[in-house]
């Protein structure tokens, strides 16, 4: 999704920021790095790092975006627990968008990835 | 108040607090297989798992099956439960079908599954929001006396994931609901065997991220500060973070 939205509104985006690059969070997302390590703090539970990821997300960009960023954040903190509870298998594996992204991310390494591979494969 | 979010340092959207209000109001009524006792049971354990050493030793022990102990608990729910509820807060990627199969052998059937793995998520993403802005947890709901409806969908099909869900054609009747355009996704059904943890995941879900029909709009919704392409870049960190393939 956030290469479509790059796409949609004709932005350069390094989608590397997924994967913790502070450089390609930066890329082209305004408040990127900042977004970046507060939802990675939260996510790592890292209780010091999000203290000072909330300050400095607020610092730079506010509290409205700290609370839409903290919104986000929280709904795929459950997210990623109804896919993995469930099993579901990615809807269009053999999509050459999604085939691509996933080399580009190495998204084939996650536990989580035998449920859609395995249901590929099947 | 329930969810005033009067000692959160920021202004909170309504919306959100709304949601959040809405579910708390929907955890303490009795649910399609659970009491709403055993619902605010699972809800607390959600917050024992989160503090379980024994979920940290498993969880970073190459096989989780080479660790024994026990889990921090309040004695409410039985052991297949709470078992259930911190491996879903806990090491999600380690669910197995053989995981889901086993425990409903132990009499966890896949409908208790599934609707407690709907308030699982929900409390955790609700009690994680308040983590994020520096905020306590909000007090659980006392629970509303019942019994379960023990309502299941006409149609269901057992070919995708771990569980029994509503197929793409099947969202008819009672359910037609909840994919009004005749399309959806396997993360959408995922939870379908039990229809109303659908409708709570889609009403936090428009609050604290998108709409269904707004997940459409790839550029900024009017309601928030941040555009898409922010919202997809926390939204991506995290599920990498949780090794989320989906």
């Amino acid at each position: 999704m956030l290469r479509a939205s790059a796409s949609v509104t004709e932005t350069s985006i390094d989608i590397q920021g997924i994967n913790g690059d502070i450089t390609a969070a930066a890329k082209g997302i305004e408040f990127g790095p900042e977004l970046m390590r507060f939802a990675e703090s939260l996510a790592r539970r890292n209780e010091q790092a999000l203290a000072d990821a909330r300050g400095e997300l607020l610092h730079i960009a506010g509290p409205a975006v700290l609370v839409d960023a903290a919104g986000v954040a929280a709904n795929f903190q459950r997210m990623v627990r109804i896919a993995d509870a469930t099993g579901i298998p990615v809807d269009n594996l053999a999509n050459d968008v999604s085939q691509k992204i996933r080399k580009e991310l190495d998204l084939d390494s996650f536990s989580s990835a035998k449920n859609s591979l395995e249901t590929a494969s099947s | 108040m329930t969810f005033s979010y009067s000692d959160a340092p920021y202004p909170v959207r309504e919306d959100i607090k709304q949601a959040h209000k809405k579910f708390w109001g929907n955890l303490a009524q009795p649910g399609s297989w659970w009491t709403g006792a055993q619902r605010i049971a699972i809800a607390a354990e959600v917050r024992n798992a989160v503090d379980c050493e024994y979920c940290q030793e498993r969880k970073s022990a190459l096989s989780p099956f080479t660790v024994s102990g026990k889990h921090r608990q309040d004695g409410i729910l039985d052991e297949t439960a709470v078992n259930t509820v911190h491996q879903i807060v806990t090491d999600q990627g380690r669910i197995t079908q053989a995981f889901v199969d086993d425990a409903a052998q132990q009499g966890l059937t896949k409908e208790h599954y599934v609707e407690l793995t709907g308030i699982v998520v929900a409390v955790f993403s609700i009690d994680e929001f308040n983590r994020a802005l520096g905020v306590a947890p909000e007090a659980l709901p006392q629970a509303v006396a019942g019994d379960p409806s023990h309502y299941r969908p006409e149609h269901v099909s057992s070919d995708t994931g771990f569980v029994p869900m509503i197929p793409v054609d099947g969202a008819v009747g009672n359910e037609r609901d909840l994919w009004p355009t005749g399309r959806s996704a396997n993360v959408v059904r995922a939870l379908t065997l039990v229809p109303n943890a659908l409708r709570d995941w889609f009403s936090l879900a428009s609050a604290q991220y998108l709409s269904l029909a707004g997940m459409s709009n790839l550029i900024r919704d009017d309601n928030r500060s941040i555009n898409r392409m922010q919202m997809e870049l926390i939204a991506g960190r995290v599920s990498a973070i949780n090794q989320c393939f989906y």
